[in-house]
């Protein structure tokens, strides 16, 4: 790799290679959301329903980089949306990040890393989707989320298909980037 | 790692029908109970409605003319306008069941369907404050 084989600068560059990698992966996620807020919104019966494409970023960052990292980006990504959007978008997009990020490290680690693609995007979306009602039913007290709750569910498994599958496709690409 | 694996479409089709059962049965449980909608500006309760009214008419709030709510003959009551720019609250549509809402965070207005007893204290419309 740089070519003197020394251990100490071996270790130094792969970290450095990984902070790279982690802030580029943050700016692709901030852009993907800007692009995807752009996108007409999808007409389904449920308040803010979205793809979620940056989760395909963060699903990358839990596979390749490391539980470190992806709870990085989350957090860094939510602190835009605050700045950017107000307190209540940026309440969301934390909760619903870190809650898809820890569900997705807790069904790898289960499966011993046997879940499929498919199966961990899937629990990641729809606990992303759980997190972010949490905080609304919290925002505006007494909410009932019954009715809510499965629909959510639903579109979770709709949502966590797509990024899995979009994931898969660009994935050879990335692989050929990054290596 | 594989993509999908054959047990994940057990999972879910188990997953889908839990939810497309339990949309059915809450949705049959408060068939019959009577439907208020309120409307929050800035989590604030401004309006009651009874969706048993069974009038056509379109409305806003004082405070927030752009925003212009239709409720409907057979009971539903939908964002019809709003100078907000996703429009989220437009298209969660129609809503007639108890626990579902519409938000338009942008104007800080909340539109809820809730299901109550009816309360002799309290007036069934209350407009500002």
């Amino acid at each position: 790799m740089n070519g003197n084989g020394s251990a100490d600068i071996n270790i130094t560059s792969k970290r450095t290679r990984t902070l790279v990698l982690t802030g580029l992966l943050f700016a692709v996620a901030i852009v993907v959301a800007l692009l995807e807020g752009m996108l007409p919104p999808i007409p389904v019966p449920v308040p803010g329903v979205k793809v979620g494409l940056s989760n395909i970023v963060v699903m990358y960052t839990v596979f390749f980089l490391g539980a470190k990292q992806a709870y990085g980006i989350s957090v860094l990504k939510a602190l835009f949306v605050l700045i950017t959007r107000g307190a209540i978008a940026g309440a969301l997009s934390l909760a619903g990040g870190v809650l898809s990020i820890t569900v997705m490290l807790i069904v790898i680690g289960f499966s011993k890393n046997k879940a499929s693609y498919a199966m961990t995007s899937i629990s990641g979306a729809i606990s992303h989707n759980i997190g972010q009602f949490i905080v609304i039913s919290l925002i505006y007290t007494g909410t009932n989320m019954w009715f809510y709750l499965p629909l959510l569910v639903i579109a979770g498994v709709v949502t966590g298909l797509l990024t899995a599958g979009i994931l898969k496709v660009i994935l050879p690409a990335v692989n050929k980037l990054v290596k | 790692m594989k993509f999908i694996k054959r047990t994940d479409f057990i999972i879910i089709a188990v997953i889908l029908l839990a939810s497309i059962v339990s949309i059915g049965v809450y949705t049959l449980v408060t068939k019959d109970s009577p439907v208020y909608a309120e409307i929050y500006l800035e989590s604030e309760l401004m309006m009651t409605i009874d969706l048993s009214e069974g009038i056509d008419r379109h409305f806003s709030l004082e405070e927030r003319p752009a925003v212009i709510f239709h409720q409907t003959v057979d009971g539903t009551i939908r964002f019809e306008e709003s100078d907000c720019p996703d429009k989220v609250c437009i298209n969660a549509g129609a809503l007639s069941i108890p626990g579902q809402f519409a938000a338009c965070l942008p104007n800080g207005v909340i539109l809820k369907i809730v299901s109550k007893d009816v309360d002799a204290d309290s007036p069934d419309m209350v407009i500002g404050n």
